[in-house]
């Protein structure tokens, strides 16, 4: 038996060996320039004129993109998806995701680009605020309204859902409904349906980073409730170059799925 | 000893399914197994949307001239870096790295290039970093 045992440590180590010397394909991406950790209390944290903390970043990070348990903070397997939506998830393949062809990621996603929250004021006060991805909206916007009004109750299922917010002291906190289920929330396709109902409280604890509890309730697609964790970093004050967002036109030369001849990028299916 | 069994096992599906991770991004597109490194002359440099690209004329011992497609980042993630349209314009000899795609090889992933004669790598980085440190004396960053 013993002899077994050593067989099988050797086994696993040739396959770990193994696994080691596979290359994985790599290109020229340099990290986002962000607040290090060393300065993340080198200011006092902003506030607008009226008193409200300041939120508008740009930020990087704070949401899920490749692995929403991992980046979540739970275990692999922890996030309570039903038994259609495991087998969806087991089924989707990298190639099918939506974003590839330039379509929305949804919330809670962000893509490794900065974003921003944009406040918009009128005569009666903060009315509304944009979230801005750079990229990972792929260009469009989505809106959070400040103006104290409610949900619809039939709402038109769209990719940002129908977002309404407020101000709990100092965190914003932003109660959503009426997504569709079109946008994963990672590439590993973690999918959700259109019950989803999210509710995202955003806290800027310091000058350089800004926590977020993510709460997803989505009894078409979850057996229960679940509260993930994330941070975003503040984009590095000051840079010569792109210390705020910049453009983006996705569609404008992606080509992607050509090199390796695949058909239907982003059809989902 | 079934314990012992057990948890061998248990390290080695563990290990068989690390690879998935590889599963994504430009492994979707791009062939791990066809690594280049070539020399040749820049035709293109794309500052497009959603992704750079740099087309490169390389001459085969045949003659042949194949112009390379390589995809790296955003235009916006280079630019954040400090590099700009001015740092490799077409005409200039380069030497690069990549990967070749699964089904058009010559349509690859941009690992690294830089000028020939030049140790200096281009849209890496920290570039304002390493030029701070030229001027300010300092050992310049490695790569």
């Amino acid at each position: 038996m013993k002899r077994t045992v050593l067989l099988v440590l050797a086994i696993t180590s040739v396959a770990l060996l193994t696994i080691q010397a596979q290359e994985q394909v790599r290109h020229i991406a340099p990290a986002n320039p962000v607040v290090a950790d060393k300065d993340v209390n080198s200011q006092p944290i902003p506030r607008l004129p009226d008193g409200t903390i300041d939120l508008t970043g740009p930020w990087f990070g704070g949401g899920s993109n490749g692995d929403i348990e991992r980046e979540g903070g739970l275990k692999p397997g922890e996030l309570p998806l039903l038994p259609w939506a495991r087998e969806l998830k087991a089924k989707r393949l990298p190639k099918d995701e939506p974003y590839t062809a330039c379509l929305p990621m949804g919330v809670p996603r962000v893509n490794p680009y900065p974003w921003k929250f944009a406040m918009t004021y009128t005569a009666k006060g903060l009315s509304h605020i944009y979230q801005l991805h750079e990229t990972g909206d792929a260009g469009a916007h989505r809106v959070i309204y400040m103006d104290g009004r409610k949900h619809p109750e039939d709402p038109i299922p769209t990719w940002w859902g129908h977002s309404i917010g407020r101000f709990e002291k100092d965190t914003l906190v932003i109660d959503t409904i009426g997504y569709n289920d079109k946008f994963w929330f990672d590439s590993r396709g973690t999918p959700h349906s259109e019950k989803l109902h999210t509710v995202e409280r955003w806290t800027r604890v310091n000058f350089g980073r800004m926590t977020h509890q993510f709460t997803i309730d989505d009894p078409g697609a979850l057996s229960r409730a679940v509260t993930l964790n994330f941070t975003a970093s503040l984009i590095r004050p000051g840079l010569k170059d792109g210390d705020d967002l910049l453009e983006f036109i996705c569609l404008e030369d992606n080509q992607y799925g050509a090199a390796a001849g695949i058909q239907g990028v982003g059809s989902g299916k | 000893m079934t314990s012992k069994l057990g948890i061998a096992a248990a390290a080695l599906a563990l290990l068989c399914t690390a690879p998935v991770v590889a599963h994504h991004g430009f492994d979707t597109e791009y062939d791990a197994k066809k690594k280049v490194k070539l020399e040749g002359v820049v035709k293109q440099v794309a500052w497009t949307n959603p992704h750079m690209r740099v087309y490169i004329d390389v001459t085969g011992p045949d003659g042949k001239v194949v112009n390379w497609n390589l995809e790296l980042t955003s235009p916006n993630r280079i630019r954040r870096q400090g590099w700009g349209p001015r740092d490799l314009v077409p005409g200039e000899k380069v030497i690069f790295e990549g990967y070749g795609g699964k089904v058009i090889e010559s349509r690859g992933s941009l690992l690294s290039i830089r000028k020939v004669g030049s140790d200096t790598y281009l849209f890496e980085e920290g570039k304002e970093d390493a030029e701070a440190a030229a001027a300010e004396g300092r050992p310049v960053p490695a790569r």
